[in-house]
């Protein structure tokens, strides 16, 4: 179905902005309303559950290599309950593309276009990501490795011309009620960490497999460094109680560069990169989403799947979260709610399942 | 519906005619009788008086005819060599050719042949041919001569530093060019003659053992599917044999400079030299070959890397700068320094046009000047030139039709665009200008970064013969990209670019990298 390979660094390359892409609008606002002066610290506990997520996935693909999840998951528990199984696996993705969607798309208009309707916005971008799907994996792939450096070097950039404004001492006190409120702002996190579990569906085109691991470790770390980066950088620029009244804190913070009266109002170049790392973030789940309809109606092509379900996501985009404030709700709680069970608990009973099979069989 | 299998009935019927040629073709060996011969001969070019038969007598016994077009053959070597020597009386007998051949012609490039339609191919591509009584084959001698261009300076790619010579139309001089560079046996060349009635000579040249042979299979296989009827310069066969033919971004590196073309064989590409046309055809390339001047490896290689990062900033700019100013103008004000914006809004005042409009116009209007440039009879620059800077330049913004920044904008776009070295590279570019000013004007940045993402993706998507677009970039090859983000010294530069599949990994020795304890001592 699939005749293209992607390498394993074009794997880690395409997994950054899926974690980061629309992460990093959202999250350190919700993590500072739960973890005050604390919200560095949640993202490294949030990031444990992408290396859990990260390893059951590259197991699952050990015991059943060459398959995607929708394959091995009727392998594993037979054929009903495997389809069933798969059937919500996918619309779990296209309620998460949807979400992933509308976040880009909210913060588009209530930033930048006010007055643009939020259909075009949408749809834009969603058909830029399906030219990307159509061209295929190896398309999705290079893409990927062409635009996340750039992404990540002006994120970069934009942490360091914060440096200024910075005042460190707003760390302290550290953990002054206990590890629990970390934990808690760790919460929302942990989902978008979970989202690593998108590989399952990646992995049978990786072509040096073996280095998956790896470089999904590598793009682990950057993703927690990018969360880490900016995280700190709002905490030392307005507080743990401020961030948690901004919508989208960093584009708060970013009005804040001002060098030498002539590089300011950097708040466009945010936009312009999010528009980059979000195309990406859409075209990897994208092509998860497709190619796993693909396989679970034993179709021969994607293609032809690809419109319709790009289409498909922005009407529920539209529909399925009808406000801003329910977007807020969607991604803050139901979310996470729904990826611990979909992307973690799901993945490790079926490796146990897995395991044993394999262990009976042999045995 | 109707047409459709007419269609296939004529097509079949063209196919079988032309088999028909060839069979007859295969029948028409030279046969003893030579009035039969110069009879078929002649039959073929009636109407054509430029081609000669002039009979003669071999040491005054033997018949024979000598056959040449008038103006593409050397009389005076011809008289000399060839007719003065056969004609002198001896006692030779002559009915064979070979002996002939050895004992007889002063004349180092000459052929037997057996067939009339390679006597008919030599004789219209210049060569002379003799045909003898009594004798199944004829002679061809080697005696083109035409008048063609002198060397000159390439007039498309200059260079402050590097050899000056350019290839020519003649194709067996361009050759030569490639030959005196690369001396070694492993040059290969594969021939082949592409038109129906201009009958062009194409060269497929490659290096054995460094060009990947599944590569040059496919380039033959592409380049034998191609039936018309004339080939006129190297672009017809460019637009037959690329891989996207309806991408606007070139996928075939065309170069005037044959040390171009040796450093492409040398790194495992193949060249195609097309006779008529000075451009030669050079793939598999990627987008960074049409960034790459030849010149960047001549120079010091700081400075190389230097400039072509300027290259790929003012690429960027080519491609970007007029829809950034549209789409901060019109949607992001906030962007510019307060002391720019009013500057630029004073002088915007009195424009009547929007951002959008007045970015089309002016970069339509410099598209038609340097069109007109380029295509202007010589005596008449001097007016254009006038035209276009004084009366677009300054009397549109004194008029207040255009904006000062605008111009300010357009000229440098237009200066962007032709640090491109490449001009096939450059026109891409310039031409996807004008869609991303459109999406500034309808979306300000965002759209800028739509349309650039969408770049990105046709980018990702193309190949040129098998080889990834955007490789070494992505798919990244680490070690590769010593040549694409720098210009590394050339004594690190050890391997060569991996194109496809086998290849011949090492160009050089590794360590030669020089210093005062090197070399002496």
């Amino acid at each position: 179905m699939e005749t293209g390979k992607i390498s394993a660094s074009q794997l880690g390359c395409m997994m950054y902005p899926v974690v980061i892409a629309t992460g990093i609008v959202i999250i350190p606002s919700i993590t500072a309303k739960y973890a005050g002066q604390d919200m560095w610290l949640s993202p490294i506990l949030a990031s444990l559950m992408g290396i859990l997520v990260i390893v059951v996935a590259i197991k699952l693909h050990k015991l059943y290599p060459g398959q995607t999840i929708m394959e091995y998951s009727v392998s594993i528990i037979g054929k009903v309950p495997g389809k069933l199984l798969g059937f919500i696996y996918l619309y779990f993705y296209l309620l998460m593309n949807a979400g992933g969607t509308r976040i880009y798309a909210d913060f588009v208009t209530g930033a930048f276009f006010s007055e643009t309707p939020l259909f075009v916005i949408l749809a834009t971008i969603m058909l830029v990501s399906s030219f990307a799907v159509r061209g295929g994996i190896e398309v999705v792939g290079r893409s990927a490795e062409m635009v996340v450096p750039v992404y990540a070097l002006v994120l970069t950039i934009l942490c360091l011309l914060l440096i200024p404004d910075l005042n460190p001492k707003n760390i302290l006190p550290i953990m002054p009620d206990g590890l629990m409120p970390s934990i808690k702002g760790a919460y929302t996190p942990q989902s978008w960490f979970a989202e690593f579990f998108v590989i399952a569906f990646l992995l049978p085109y990786v072509k040096d497999v073996q280095k998956a691991g790896k470089w999904g470790m590598i793009s682990w770390i950057f993703v927690v460094m990018g969360f880490m980066a900016t995280n700190l950088s709002l905490l030392f620029l307005f507080g743990g109680e401020l961030t948690d009244r901004f919508n989208y804190p960093l584009l708060d913070a970013v009005r804040y560069i001002s060098i030498a009266e002539f590089l300011q109002h950097l708040e466009s170049l945010v936009m312009a990169i999010w528009v980059a790392g979000t195309f990406i973030k859409l075209a990897v789940v994208h092509y998860a989403l497709v190619i796993g309809t693909a396989q679970w109606l034993n179709l021969s092509n994607y293609k032809p799947l690809v419109f319709p379900l790009g289409f498909l996501t922005v009407l529920v985009s539209i529909w399925g979260i009808s406000s801003e404030m329910e977007a807020a709700n969607y991604s803050g709680t139901i979310f996470p709610s729904f990826s611990i069970v979909m992307q973690t608990c799901i993945p490790l009973i079926l490796l146990g399942i897995g395991i044993l099979r394999k262990r009976n069989n042999s045995g | 519906m109707v047409k459709r299998p007419r269609k296939l009935i004529s097509s079949k019927q063209t196919t079988k005619s032309i088999k028909e040629g060839e069979i007859k073709r295969d029948k028409d060996v030279l046969s003893v009788d030579l009035d039969k011969n110069i009879e078929h001969i002649q039959a073929l070019y009636t109407n054509a008086s430029d081609v000669i038969s002039r009979s003669f007598y071999i040491a005054g016994k033997q018949k024979a005819v000598l056959f040449y077009i008038d103006g593409l053959v050397d009389i005076q070597e011809l008289n000399d060599n060839v007719l003065g020597p056969l004609m002198e009386e001896d006692s030779f007998d002559y009915s064979d050719v070979k002996e002939l051949l050895e004992k007889k012609i002063t004349v180092s490039g000459i052929k037997e042949i057996t067939n009339i339609s390679d006597c008919v191919k030599k004789i219209s591509s210049g060569n002379p041919v003799i045909l003898l009584e009594g004798s199944r084959s004829g002679l061809v001698l080697n005696h083109v001569k035409f008048e063609k261009r002198s060397i000159e300076e390439p007039a498309a790619e200059n260079v402050v530093r590097g050899p000056r010579e350019g290839f020519v139309e003649a194709i067996g001089i361009n050759w030569t060019m490639l030959r005196r560079r690369i001396k070694s046996p492993k040059l290969k060349r594969k021939e082949m003659d592409i038109g129906k009635y201009s009958e062009t000579e194409v060269i497929l040249a490659y290096l054995e053992g460094v060009a990947d042979e599944n590569l040059i299979k496919e380039a033959e296989n592409r380049l034998k599917r191609i039936d018309i009827d004339g080939v006129l310069d190297s672009g017809i066969i460019e637009e037959l044999i690329e891989d996207y033919p309806y991408s606007p971004f070139p996928q075939i590196l065309t170069t005037e400079r044959p040390d171009v073309a040796t450093s492409h064989l040398l790194e495992g590409r193949f060249v195609i030299l097309v006779d008529g046309s000075p451009f030669v055809l050079i793939a598999p390339v990627t987008v960074y070959s049409f960034l790459q001047a030849s010149e960047d490896y001549y120079n010091r290689f700081i400075i190389s890397t230097l400039i072509r990062w300027l290259r790929y900033i003012f690429l960027l700019i080519s491609l970007l700068l007029p829809s950034i100013y549209v789409a901060v103008i019109t949607f992001h004000a906030e962007m510019v320094p307060t002391p720019l914006l009013i500057g630029m809004a004073a002088s915007r005042e009195a424009i009547p046009f929007p951002a959008l409009i007045e970015a089309l116009l002016m970069e339509i209007t410099f598209e038609a000047l340097r069109e007109a440039g380029l295509r202007l009879p010589k005596q008449v620059g001097s007016a254009v030139s006038i035209v276009g800077a004084l009366v677009i330049g300054e009397a549109a913004v004194m008029a207040g039709i255009v904006s000062a920044p605008m111009v300010i904008v357009v000229a440098l776009t237009g200066i962007a665009s032709f640090t491109i070295p490449r001009y096939s590279g450059a026109v891409a570019i310039r031409m996807l200008r004008f869609p991303m000013i459109l999406l500034a004007g309808t979306l300000g940045l965002l759209g800028i970064m739509l349309g650039l993402i969408t770049i990105i993706i046709h980018l990702a998507t193309i190949r040129s013969f098998g080889v990834p677009y955007l490789s070494p970039m992505a798919p990244l090859q680490g070690s590769e990209t010593k040549d694409i983000l720098v210009r590394a010294p050339w004594w690190k530069l050890n391997t060569r670019p991996r194109l496809t599949g086998k290849y011949n990994k090492y160009r050089q020795a590794p360590g030669q990298k020089p210093g005062p304890k090197h070399g002496g001592e």
